[in-house]
């Protein structure tokens, strides 16, 4: 199977210039949805972090989505279709519905519009039926954050999701029915995520999993 | 007393500094541990202000265009040494994007006010120069001094909120919109106050001189006027243009976020 999203080779070290990986290259299919495991500390932020495009990264590193080769000052397009969600659900000051309209408010948003229904309908999928679009983000507590992040991703619905943790903080019922989303996101054709996860017992439900350990990417 | 000025001499000067004690004092009372930091500033005043009383004496005499020159540009390399001394963060060439936007302001503002608004004859006249350029220095200073260190501070303490604008593919002026505006808004703040105030609650610092120095009331609010407006533009050109260097060296143009450049003091 061609592959769907190629990026890297990627290096990296830590904060105190401790080699993270070398050479990290990144291959991802169509239609599936991949997890991304290791110990903590090696780098799975990092190299989503590398792979969104957020660091520049080395130089010859690659960035591929279908035929299509980002660099540069087409960073942000790359960035508008390999979208990360960031560790611990960062927001924006303002509203739940500012929040969620965000990408929808920028330049490479395409042709898109922001449609409060759908959003309405992806709030209620990740549990928070009742969540009012005019609620101010700064009284949400820590796991309503990471389920907004996730609809937020969701109606955003890029081609490719790297998730970072985005079940961080769920407790098991609620985390594996926004698993099961990220699930039906992954297998749309045009679509795939690459997730690191938090509760790695729903990992058996993945396509796949690639594990970062001392600075290896192994695919399994 | 008609409108001469009384002349200030030694004993009057040493009597004034019995102020700066007195507010030493306080330091010293309550533990502040300024009393250090104060009283080498009340020196500092004392020694930069004597010695520029001088060399404006030498300069007034002399009448030289070419010294005038010279001595705006020393006034613009301190200013902008100042104006990043006391930032919480600094990145490398902090110093040279703060003497450009300095050097950049003065000229623009500078230039206007002199040239255009005053119409100084002749152009270089240190009476008029040398002031007027010591103010807009003065408060672009303030404008990129404040501007800069919320900027960085924004920069670095909410620096999830500007990748999650970057992470949905916003551009690298969409993603510096918010910290860029709350950072010229902050530089402003003194300027905006002090031109709501002026008259109501403070009397401007120069107009008062102006006064003190025999001019006509009106005369002085006059020129007051035009000091202010130079002033605003003075700190929201500073204020903005700082911002903006500061975002070209730690965020490269594809919005990738360069804050390894960044350390704190």
């Amino acid at each position: 199977m061609p592959n769907f999203l190629e990026a890297g080779p990627f290096d990296a070290s830590d904060g105190e210039g401790r080699v993270l990986f070398r050479d990290a290259d990144l291959r991802l299919s169509e239609g599936r949805a991949t997890v991304l495991e290791g110990p903590s500390g090696g780098g799975k932020s990092t190299l989503l972090r590398l792979v969104a495009g957020l660091h520049s990264g080395g130089r010859g590193a690659v960035r591929r989505l279908r035929d299509d080769v980002y660099a540069g000052a087409s960073l942000p397009l790359w960035r508008s279709k390999v979208t990360l969600m960031a560790q611990d659900a960062p927001m924006i000051p303002g509203t739940v519905g500012d929040n969620l309209e965000l990408p929808f408010r920028l330049r490479h948003r395409g042709d898109r519009v922001f449609e409060p229904h759908r959003a309405e309908d992806l709030l209620d999928a990740v549990g928070l039926g009742r969540m009012r679009l005019d609620r101010q983000v700064i009284t949400l507590s820590g796991g309503e954050r990471h389920r907004l992040a996730l609809a937020r991703g969701l109606l955003w619905d890029p081609p490719v999701l790297l998730a970072d943790e985005p079940l961080a903080g769920l407790d098991h019922e609620t985390a594996t029915a926004c698993f099961d989303l990220l699930l039906d996101f992954s297998h749309r054709a045009g679509h795939t995520a690459l997730v690191v996860l938090h509760h790695m017992e729903l990992a058996v439900k993945t396509d796949g999993v690639i594990r970062l350990d001392r600075g290896r990417l192994d695919v399994s | 007393m008609s409108g001469g000025v009384i002349s200030l001499g030694p004993v009057q000067l040493i009597l004034a500094a019995l102020l700066v004690v007195m507010a030493g004092a306080v330091s010293v009372a309550f533990r502040l541990g300024i009393g250090n930091r104060l009283a080498v500033a009340a020196v500092r005043t004392v020694v930069q202000l004597g010695l520029l009383g001088l060399v404006l004496e030498r300069v007034f005499a002399l009448d030289s265009p070419a010294l005038v020159v010279v001595l705006v540009v020393i006034m613009t390399l301190f200013a902008a040494r100042e104006a990043v001394a006391r930032t919480g963060r600094e990145y490398r060439g902090i110093r040279i994007d703060s003497w450009l936007v300095m050097a950049g302001t003065c000229l623009v503002v500078g230039g206007v006010v002199t040239q255009a608004v005053i119409g100084v004859r002749p152009w270089y006249d240190p009476q008029y120069v040398i002031p007027l350029f010591g103010m807009i220095l003065g408060n672009s200073l303030n404008g990129i001094s404040l501007s800069l260190d919320r900027f960085l501070d924004h920069l670095s303490s909410r620096r999830a909120e500007v990748e999650l604008h970057l992470a949905f593919g916003a551009s690298r002026r969409e993603a510096l919109a918010a910290p860029l505006q709350s950072a010229v808004r902050t530089g402003m703040i003194p300027i905006i106050n002090a031109m709501a105030a002026a008259g109501i609650v403070s009397l401007p610092g120069m107009m008062t001189g102006q006064i003190l120095a025999g001019s006509p009331p009106l005369q002085a609010v006059a020129y007051q006027i035009v000091v202010m407006f130079m002033i605003a533009a003075a700190t929201a050109i500073g204020a903005m243009a700082a911002a903006i260097a500061a975002a070209r060296r730690l965020v490269a143009p594809d919005g990738a976020l360069r804050l390894d450049r960044l350390r704190d003091r």
